[in-house]
């Protein structure tokens, strides 16, 4: 070698190694700074606070009106991350996903921070004072059957205030309203069980087969149905591992975890349950003979030609569901988002009568003996109702709180332009979303975190050893931290405000919300588990401590008294050539409807099926996309009769070819940074079809038609090749097609 | 060979170019072997009058009586105002004082003191004051002046605090690799952790 030879390989490997030892000596030199940060004591603190280490609180989740308790943890006055309660019997110590992003909705940039009036299309900020003056000035003269409130579900004190507001303005016009709702599970439960809400015991279950109910991801109160999934599961319970078949044209979550995932064509589940009580009648199950006197026109043929299920599939399954009992059907939105979304619910709920399941997996649950703060359900029917009322301009004064129907309202509702014809629309907003930027006067709100409230969970919880059907329970939510912006309000100090307008002598001794929730707790002390004796600060603080108040419920009763009478379920049309496919709007476990599509964290957790993050994407299935010539990745336009959306296309085998699925909650056009732009508005689209008894939305009415833009992105998603890394390895594990498992041997 | 030479040169050369700036002498305990800026705090707290001992005028007051949560917490905590009025409301001869009143504007105003940081630590670094005090004092029986005294000096002796030490990772490494007691009553002896991720979370 010469000397000529130091070479860029050696030059590289000095390098190295000079560097390391620069690195290493230099940790040595690492100066400190001193005298540049302060370090900012307290005033004065209480004995338990000790800065560096945390203090719980307990709370209550708002991220979904599942009402899970939760305890906040809290250092230095500052909440930095939310786990579940583990006396709940909610949520039993677990948390969601969108649960631990409540801190993103607390500490979020683009909340609304002070209150701001329009005039024109400019927008100015505004004092309290001026605002709350306005709202008493408007309200003065205007009759109270031209006020309306339109709010999301509600519970509690606050609550109680509305009620005591609308009261005191005349005004009976409380739209309640959510844009994804089981409204039509509410209402066939009502019909076939005796109570709109019974507790279902997919714990106690041997196999449960659900029909579209996405209960591990977002449906009805996911964190407590995971808890009894995870028992059901678990091979050591009396009952030994349970069996879960899951019956939809989209994968969801809990298909995805399911034993056998049937893919049922859009619309049939109601036609494949009574098909199902046909084939337990074929079995030798003794089946009521009003229910066979409907269930007997569906043979295996018949159903398996409507439903595109194999008859060999129906008897296997029947054969499962006559061996193991108790059994469990659960019916969910994708077997209820229909026309005849009502009698698919009917036939499932059938279903448990047949299979006796009723008061075994299907138990009654308790309400509050509180009629005041008993929770109101939202529904999308009453958005009908406000939307034609606004329609007519007969409202002149609308109030909106905690819902956001600007976004969520099918574009064929015309709701912008109608909620435009009323005078003085007030937002009480936690984010300029799409409605806060169409009202006139916008009041920010506290976060879940800074607020007081007491909440009623609709879907009632109870532990296990309370076994009867009693147990009710009330569950606080109180401020974890100071207000992050100043000029915030809670939405009960608001109201309390707008009520001592109206009411000053009755409202005056109370401050504030604060004040207020304390008396008319401490005023029901024995009621809420107290002693008439007790001292009452000791009272209030161990209530607020444990988070949790167990209340002697109105013990309800469920009734096998499902009945066939009636049911008529149509025979499948053909799908119109023009809009040959049937969209399925998906509702993701983390952005849902997307209220809370502004939390970075829903955004970037990847969808659990597709894995894709911070966009929309329509699954179609790989047969279906062959014939179209689609690819993953191209941008697609999907067309219905109402409106159009582009997205990007993914192609998923979990879907029926017939089907497409775009989940919702995306394309915000406001609400802040991170949802503003972000994937496409689903909800726009939709057909303007309504379940026939309920007069909910059928979400999945909707025909499309899909046309490729030309267009092409990579997708941007966690997820590998399929099959996952196969370097070093022999072939995975050969597929059996799924008509090939047998399913006995799985039992 | 030799262009291996060359390297080597380079190499050794650059180890100690950068290594000439680190501290290599071991400290003694409580003297100042790197005294750090003097820092202007909002109030100039006199350490000396309420730590120091008693023949120069201090009252001896144990360290953690102020800086409760040395013993408890990872950080040793600047008192609550609170704390320094629960004494001074009741010591009338030093109430106009000028120090003293600006302490009460303070507190009439219920506003915090912004005591600046004299021992700030990089964030990648976690120092956990608790594990210290419980090793050398409660087990140990060490005086606390001796055992705060390890990283902050003689701050008896002090107005405002000033830093004594170098407080970089060479300086704490140095002294976890000698031979401490492992209790008073016991012959027994260990050094501190050696493990990056002990500090380095």
């Amino acid at each position: 070698m010469t000397e000529n030879d130091f070479n860029r390989r050696d030059f590289l490997k000095v390098l190295g190694w000079g560097g390391a030892a620069v690195a290493l000596s230099g940790c040595g030199n690492t100066s400190i700074q001193d005298g540049q940060e302060t370090v900012t004591s307290y005033v004065t603190l209480p004995s338990f606070v000790v800065p560096s280490i945390s203090n719980y609180f307990n709370s209550t989740c708002a991220q979904c009106d599942a009402g899970c308790n939760i305890m906040g943890r809290v250092r230095e006055g500052r909440v930095l991350k939310a786990e579940g309660n583990p006396n709940s019997p909610i949520n039993r110590g677990r948390m969601c996903g969108l649960g631990q992003s409540g801190v993103q909705a607390h500490y979020n940039p683009d909340r609304v921070r002070e209150p701001l009036l329009r005039t024109g299309d400019k927008g100015e900020t505004i004092t309290w004072d001026k605002a709350l003056g306005l709202i008493n000035e408007k309200l003065n003269g205007t009759k109270g059957a031209e006020i309306a409130f339109i709010t999301g579900g509600m519970s509690g004190h606050v609550q109680a205030l509305l009620g005591n507001y609308m009261d005191a303005l005349g005004s009976k016009n409380h739209f309640s309203y959510e844009a994804i709702s089981p409204a039509v599970l509410r209402a066939a439960n009502k019909k076939a069980y005796g109570m709109s809400m019974p507790r279902y015991r997919i714990d106690k279950a041997k196999v449960v087969v659900s029909f579209g109910a996405d209960f591990l991801g977002a449906w009805v109160s996911p964190v407590h149905f995971s808890q009894q999934y995870a028992q059901f599961r678990k091979g050591t319970r009396p009952e030994g591992r349970g069996v879960l078949v899951q019956i939809e044209p989209k994968m969801t979550l809990t298909g995805a975890n399911a034993d056998r995932w049937i893919a049922v064509r859009p619309g049939t589940e109601g036609v494949l349950a009574l098909g199902l009580i046909n084939a337990l009648g074929k079995a030798g199950m003794s089946i009521p003979a009003d229910v066979a006197a409907v269930s007997n026109e569906y043979t295996a043929e018949r159903t398996s030609k409507e439903t595109d299920v194999s008859a060999e599939q129906i008897e296997k399954l029947a054969a499962l569901l006559k061996e193991r009992t108790p059994s469990l059907v659960l019916a969910g939105s994708a077997a209820e988002g229909y026309a005849h979304g009502s009698q698919n619910a009917a036939a499932i709920a059938l279903l448990n009568r047949v299979l006796g399941n009723v008061g075994k997996t299907v138990e009654a649950s308790a309400s509050v003996p509180f009629p005041q703060i008993a929770p109101t359900v939202g529904n999308r029917s009453s958005l009908i109702a406000l939307n034609d009322g606004l329609a007519a301009g007969k409202y002149k004064v609308v109030f909106s709180y905690g819902v956001n129907p600007v976004f969520s309202a099918p574009a064929s509702m015309k709701f912008k332009d109608n909620f435009a014809k009323a005078d003085f629309k007030v937002a009480f907003a936690h984010y300029m979303d799409e409605t806060a930027l169409a009202a006139d006067l916008i009041l920010p709100l506290d976060s879940a975190m800074e607020d007081w409230a007491t909440v009623v969970p609709e879907y009632m919880a109870a532990p296990e050893e309370a076994g009867s059907n009693t147990y009710a329970q009330m569950s606080f939510r109180q401020p974890m931290m100071e207000k992050v912006f100043p000029d915030t309000r809670g939405v009960g100090d608001i109201l309390l405000a707008l009520l001592k307008q109206r009411k000053a002598d009755e409202y005056k001794p109370f401050d504030d919300f604060y004040s207020y929730l304390r008396s008319a707790v401490l005023k029901n002390k024995v009621a809420l588990g107290g002693k008439a004796g007790d001292d009452d600060e000791v009272f209030w603080n161990e209530t607020l401590s444990k988070g949790i108040v167990p209340l002697k419920g109105i013990a309800g009763s469920v009734s096998a008294k499902a009945s066939a009478a009636g049911l008529k379920l149509p025979v499948a049309a053909d799908a119109d050539p023009s809009y040959p496919l049937r969209l399925i709007p998906a509702v993701s476990a983390s952005i849902r409807d997307g209220r809370n599509a502004n939390e970075p964290w829903l955004q970037e957790s990847p969808d659990p099926l597709t894995t894709i993050v911070w966009d929309s994407w329509v699954e179609i299935n790989p047969k279906t996309a062959a014939k179209l010539g689609i690819v993953e990745g191209d941008i697609v336009e999907i067309a219905s009769r109402s409106g159009s959306i582009k997205t990007q296309a993914y192609l998923f085998p979990g879907i029926h070819p017939d089907a497409v699925s775009v989940p919702v909650g995306y394309g915000h056009e406001a609400m802040g940074r991170y949802a503003r732009g972000v994937g496409a508005n689903v909800f726009g689209m939709l057909d303007a079809v309504y379940d026939k008894e309920t007069g909910e939305l059928a979400l999945n009415e909707t025909s499309v038609k899909i046309s490729k833009t030309g267009q092409r992105v990579i997708i941007v998603k966690e997820e590998g090749p399929v099959g996952g890394s196969q370097a070093g390895k022999p072939k995975i594990a050969v597929q059996v097609s799924a008509d090939k498992v047998d399913l006995s041997k799985e039992v | 060979m030799k262009c291996f030479l060359r390297s080597l040169t380079l190499l050794v050369g650059l180890f100690f170019y950068a290594s000439s700036h680190a501290a290599d002498a071991l400290p003694t305990l409580t003297t100042p072997d790197d005294v750090g800026p003097v820092i202007e705090q909002p109030i100039e707290f006199p350490h000396f009058r309420h730590a120091g001992d008693a023949k120069d005028g201090g009252m001896q007051i144990n360290c953690m009586y102020c800086h409760t949560y040395a013993r408890r917490s990872m950080v040793a905590g600047i008192p609550p105002i609170q704390k320094c009025i629960g004494c001074h409301q009741s010591i009338e001869s030093v109430r106009d004082k000028p120090r003293i009143q600006k302490l009460f504007e303070y507190w009439d105003a219920k506003k915090a003191i912004p005591w600046k940081k004299v021992h700030d630590l990089p964030d990648f670094v976690r120092f956990n004051h608790e594990r210290h005090i419980q090793r050398f004092y409660f087990q140990q029986d060490r005086p606390y002046q001796e055992v705060c005294g390890y990283c902050h000096g003689n701050v008896k002796a002090m107005t405002v605090a000033q830093r004594q030490k170098p407080i970089t990772m060479g300086w704490c490494a140095s002294c976890h690799q000698k031979d401490h007691l492992v209790s008073a009553n016991s012959s027994k002896t260990g050094h501190g952790p050696n493990d990056c991720f002990t500090c380095h979370k």
